[in-house]
């Protein structure tokens, strides 16, 4: 069974603009699963689905094969074992310091201050970003942002960690770094899902691919399949990697 | 960012506790309104110069660069000091120039107090601040945003400023307003599309439209930092007192 699924996914923006189109959708546990597509092809809009922030038109989402609630102690649930990292940091980080922003999410899931803290600690230590945490949010550097905004999301040790295009900006060794520890909570037991425009990444580092275009899934497979094969990119108006 | 706002969350006294940085800053502040400004502000000048120099290790050109922002506005005020409305129409006030000097130490003292307090801790620490003090946590919750958002909104406007300077928008007056205009125009929905993501954010990590709770550092009271910070206001409200009682005369060429 897999542990998070969407079937006939379909969602259409207020003001009637068509988003995903009848997505069919399974996450198993421990593949790591890059979305891929051009632009405007309903990447971002998927993952705000997969943790309930938005809601389908039609259609629904699977958690363990159980639909999900959409009440405010389901939505609640949904969140604990799905984690979000938004693309631009900026829209995740509001507390004045690092360790205060990484401390919001234990701090609702309920644990008392010893464990949140304990849990923030961790979190910053994975990350690599211990030394930041009485720095100010708005002083860090573009990468640090990142870490910082991954840093709040893990503290809360989601099943599945939802990642939008987490490489995007960062220079080639940052990019290494991130998915070296990317790398690291997946051995902890955390599922990744990431939406990226970075073709090469995706082959080299995901074990799944799926590729969308206009709202739709034009072509899903192994990675290390997928995406060299030319003919299949070219669907999804994407280049395929040098094999 | 302002240079004020960087100074706030590096300097050396960044981590001592807001009870002392607040004690000693508002202090300052209290003495250099309430005792005479000859010779009590011109001492809480320079206590607040040395805090803030030698004690927060704020370089001393960029403390005199701040100190004098306000500069203006003082002088500005005082110079309506030194001329009066007589029966022979505009003249030079007789005790005029002592009224205004007097006025300038006291206003300069005043603003370095304050300066001592807002250079050394960070503006959401004063905030933060408030909650200790049982301000209720929706009106902490909403300053804490608004300093976030003002932070966001100023790096988007300059960004916005940068664009339009690079494609001439700002070569003459006419496309300077226009310009200016159109930013501010711009930067309102799009503060409003970052609030929105901002709450998905914070949704996504458990935000059920209830309190914004984190952690915040303990930052305990130092006795020995109190008992200094106490010692030296007790010190500056003696010199007041002996002045204002005119134990010190000799020295009052600048009345209060």
């Amino acid at each position: 069974m897999s542990l998070l699924a969407a079937e006939a996914l379909t969602y259409v923006y207020p003001g009637g603009v068509p988003a995903l189109d009848a997505i069919d959708l399974e996450i198993a546990r421990g593949r790591r699963l890059a979305v891929l597509g051009p632009n405007g092809a309903g990447k971002t809009t998927l993952l705000l689905h997969l943790n309930g922030t938005l809601r389908p038109t039609t259609g629904r989402i699977l958690l363990e094969g159980a639909a999900v609630d959409w009440s405010r102690a389901g939505l609640s649930a949904w969140r604990r074992r799905v984690g979000l990292v938004l693309q631009d940091a900026d829209d995740q980080l509001f507390a004045p310091t690092v360790f205060e922003d990484v401390s919001f999410g234990p701090l609702n899931l309920g644990l008392g201050e010893a464990e949140a803290k304990a849990r923030v600690e961790e979190a910053l230590t994975a990350l690599g970003i211990a030394d930041l945490a009485g720095r100010a949010t708005h002083m860090l550097s573009f990468g640090q942002k990142k870490r910082a905004a991954i840093a709040g999301a893990i503290a809360m040790r989601p099943e599945i960690l939802l990642l939008d295009e987490p490489t995007a900006g960062l220079d080639a060794r940052s990019a290494r770094r991130l998915l070296a520890t990317l790398e690291e909570l997946e051995a902890r037991g955390t599922t990744l899902v990431f939406t990226t425009h970075d073709v090469a990444m995706a082959h080299r580092f995901a074990h799944d691919a799926v590729l969308f275009a206009d709202g739709r899934i034009v072509a899903r497979g192994p990675a290390s399949e997928l995406l060299v094969d030319a003919e299949v990119m070219d669907r999804a108006g994407l280049d395929a990697v040098e094999g | 960012m302002t240079p004020i706002d960087r100074i706030a969350a590096t300097n050396r006294w960044r981590d001592h506790s807001i009870t002392e940085k607040a004690l000693l800053g508002l202090g300052l502040l209290g003495l250099a309104l309430t005792t005479p400004p000859w010779p009590t502000a011109v001492a809480v000048l320079a206590v607040a110069t040395l805090a803030v120099t030698r004690g927060a290790g704020v370089p001393v050109r960029v403390w005199v660069k701040i100190l004098a922002a306000p500069l203006g506005f003082v002088l500005t005020g005082a110079a309506t000091l030194l001329i009066e409305l007589g029966p022979h129409g505009i003249g030079f006030a007789a005790d005029g120039l002592p009224r205004a000097a007097g006025l300038t130490l006291r206003a300069t003292a005043a603003v370095s107090g304050l300066l001592t307090l807002t250079l050394t801790t960070p503006a959401t620490d004063l905030v933060a601040g408030l909650r200790r003090w049982k301000v209720p946590a929706e009106i902490v919750e909403i300053a804490l945003l608004t300093h976030r958002f003002l932070l966001l909104a100023g790096d988007t406007a300059s960004a916005m400023h940068t664009a339009q300077t690079a494609r001439l928008g700002h070569v003459d007056w006419r496309r300077r307003i226009r310009s200016t205009g159109l930013l501010a125009a711009n930067l309102l929905p799009r503060t409003l599309d970052r609030a929105r993501r901002l709450e998905t954010g914070l949704a996504a990590r458990g935000w059920n439209g209830a309190s914004l709770a984190v952690l915040t550092p303990k930052r305990p009271v130092s006795p020995r930092r109190l008992a200094a910070i106490v010692a030296t206001l007790a010190a500056l409200a003696a010199l007041g007192l002996a002045d204002a009682d005119g134990l010190l005369p000799m020295l009052g060429m600048l009345p209060a």
